[in-house]
């Protein structure tokens, strides 16, 4: 087990440079999730760190050595890609025993290694079979297996689950979890679902464009994202993102915006130093679902009550998310499962503002 | 009502369908008919005429004359030392341009380098070179090489002409190889030959009896380069037919000379039908998933 740091790191595919300065720390044991949209560079970055890709400028340390140079297989990783890629005229045993095979070591160990990994997978009944004759959640486990087999310094997983169906992700998710529990190995996991970079990570990396956006505890990237594209992303459904005035009332903020039939609707705001700059301006208030709620649900101290429209009701069973239109948005509010709200209605909601976040209307940078 | 017309309709096409296939069938099988059925009768049966009928006296000796004794040019030999002699070309010429229609392949889709692109278009440029632009050159490299006139100079030949179409097949094969799976391999510490040889080659048998049957049949068949490079200890069966049936002394022997085509024509055939299962099968790979 080891740490992993970037400093610095460039990549350029000819004259596009796809990542733009990446600086990483993940400690011993921790497991760092790399989250954002298709084509922002995370699958490149870890293609880079086991060694498939090379990098233009900067450094990569797995534990306290440089990498630099070194041959994917030398650099004490092993890799979980998205299509398993097993290879597909060996058996499961001679996939998992394939990189042992190449160090030279003894059919004898091999064996024993195999087994044990087997064991721990329970994927001992499968171990005669080609990858043609297993499931995808086997075949997951067999990859799973042929990493584990290396002892590897660091874990590398290319979105491993997505091609998995929507039950299967989620027990494979809780599987990954696990393993790391009782491996205690640093794993670096690149994925393109919020849920899973919420759900498994110790630190999340959010990236766009080739930089990094937010790096930080899951906690934090959801309560305090840094700018609009952190806040848009991680959630589901995603944090609101209401345009509206600053104005100051006796001492203190509030903030405002119309409703659906042009009346201006204010909340008041506590705590958001930064936006002394902003008075009588435009600004971007994100404010979670979560925090918008129906009356009955135990009222916080700092909610306030704001009479909307109902334009679309979605219950979820544990949830009812209401679509209501505010500051020319469709916001989505979290209601009580049992709310018995329906479309049309004009109903009460009540407005936490504590967690309300605040951005700048052109750099979408967070006002704090 | 409507049923039973809709019935008797898919059996009318049917029937119809059948028919036409089977006129087909027939019109491409009656030449190898022809030459089957003639090559095992007397010479006199033939010269009575009756193309078409079956013999009244059966006979192997054509083919005994065919394969051992007949005239060829000046020397009564037979087509057995040309015989050997295609063999002896089309075995090497076919696995090498194989092994390097592979490897060509692997390295234009797993192990791209600046400008593979161009090199893969050059490549393919080959396949469409005819063979009458380059007779004369090749015979002049032959020459500087040392090697006219000889085997080996035949598989040179048919070696650097058959690379382009090998290539061609093995880089699409591999194209749809997950690249994963090398990365895979890469990490697991396999190097470039470990990896093609335990990881592509073992995946590759579709593409390799494509390879294999294309190569074959065409080396076999080739007649150009044969009469253009070839001398008496390399010349193929394909030119030893054509002096065969050509021979201007003494009577025409029909018989032999049918006995003779179906004898230089057994390889190819033998070829197909042991592979051609997966010929199909090959030239499909990939198109479907699964």
């Amino acid at each position: 087990m080891a740490s992993l740091t970037i400093n610095d790191l460039h990549k350029s595919f000819g004259s596009v440079e796809v990542l733009k300065g990446i600086n990483l720390h993940i400690e011993n044991g921790g497991f760092l999730v790399l989250v954002g949209p298709s084509g922002c560079g995370k699958s490149t970055l870890l293609n880079t760190i086991a060694g498939l890709e090379e990098i233009t400028s900067g450094e990569i340390q797995i534990g306290d050595n440089s990498v630099q140079g070194l041959h994917p297989s030398k650099r004490n990783i092993a890799m979980v890609f998205q299509s398993y890629a097993l290879y597909p005229n060996m058996t499961v045993s001679q996939n998992i025993g394939f990189g042992m095979e190449m160090k030279g070591v003894e059919k004898s160990a091999r064996e024993e290694s195999i087994k044990k990994v087997a064991e721990t997978l329970q994927i001992t009944e499968l171990l005669d079979r080609k990858p043609g004759q297993l499931s995808g959640g086997q075949r997951q486990r067999v990859a799973m297996g042929r990493a584990i087999v290396r002892e590897p310094q660091v874990f590398l997983f290319d979105e491993p689950l997505s091609n998995l169906d929507a039950k299967l992700r989620i027990d494979m998710r809780t599987e990954i979890k696990r393993l790391h529990q009782r491996l205690g190995s640093t794993i670096i996991y690149v994925t393109h679902d919020q849920i899973e970079a919420m759900t498994l990570a110790t630190k999340i990396a959010v990236l766009k464009d080739g930089c990094i956006q937010q790096f930080d505890t899951p906690y934090e990237i959801y309560n305090n994202p840094n700018n609009m594209f952190v806040a848009n992303f991680m959630g589901a459904p995603a944090m609101n993102l209401i345009e509206g005035n600053i104005s100051k009332s006796d001492n203190n903020y509030e903030f405002q915006m119309k409703n659906s039939k042009g009346d201006v609707v204010s909340l008041p705001i506590h705590g958001v130093n930064g936006l002394k700059d902003y008075e009588e301006k435009a600004v971007i208030c994100g404010i979670r679902p979560e925090s918008i709620n129906d009356l009955d649900l135990v009222s916080k101290s700092q909610s306030v009550v704001r009479e909307v429209l109902i334009d679309v009701v979605e219950p979820a069973g544990s949830d009812t998310f209401a679509v209501v239109e505010l500051g020319q948005k469709q916001i989505i509010a979290r209601l009580n499962g049992n709310s018995q709200v329906s479309a049309g209605d004009t109903v009460k909601l009540t407005f936490d503002l504590s967690q309300a976040v605040f951005f700048d209307r052109q750099s979408e940078e967070r006002i704090r | 009502m409507s049923q039973n017309s809709i019935n008797s309709q898919i059996k009318l096409s049917r029937i119809l369908i059948y028919v036409v296939l089977i006129v087909f069938a027939f019109y491409y099988l009656l030449p190898l008919y022809v030459m089957l059925v003639n090559s095992l009768k007397p010479l006199d049966e033939i010269r009575g005429g009756g193309m078409l009928y079956l013999p009244s006296i059966w006979t192997l000796d054509p083919w005994r004359a065919a394969w051992s004794s007949a005239q060829i040019g000046v020397d009564p030999s037979g087509l057995k030392p040309y015989f050997w002699n295609s063999i002896a070309m089309v075995v090497p010429a076919v696995l090498l341009s194989t092994i390097f229609g592979s490897l060509n392949g692997y390295v234009l889709t797993k192990w791209q380098f600046k400008g593979h692109g161009i090199v893969f278009g050059l490549l393919l440029l080959s396949c469409f070179i005819p063979f009458q632009i380059v007779l004369i050159p090749m015979a002049k490299l032959l020459g500087v090489f040392g090697l006219a006139g000889t085997t080996s100079g035949l598989v040179l030949v048919h070696l650097v002409y058959g690379i382009g179409f090998t290539t061609l097949f093995f880089r699409n094969y591999y194209a749809a190889f997950p690249t994963e799976i090398v990365k895979a391999a890469q990490i697991d510490g396999a190097g470039f030959f470990r990896i093609f040889w335990r990881v592509l080659l073992p995946s590759s048998g579709p593409i390799i009896v494509v390879s294999v049957i294309w190569q074959f049949t065409n080396i076999w068949n080739d007649f150009l380069f044969g009469a253009s490079f070839a001398d008496f200890d390399s010349t193929p069966i394909t030119v030893a037919l054509n002096n065969l049936v050509n021979s201007s002394t003494g009577v025409k022997e029909y018989n032999v000379h049918f006995a003779g085509a179906i004898l230089a024509a057994l390889p190819t055939l033998v070829v197909y039908v042991v592979s051609g299962r997966y010929f199909v099968r090959g030239l499909m790979a990939g198109a479907v998933k699964g």
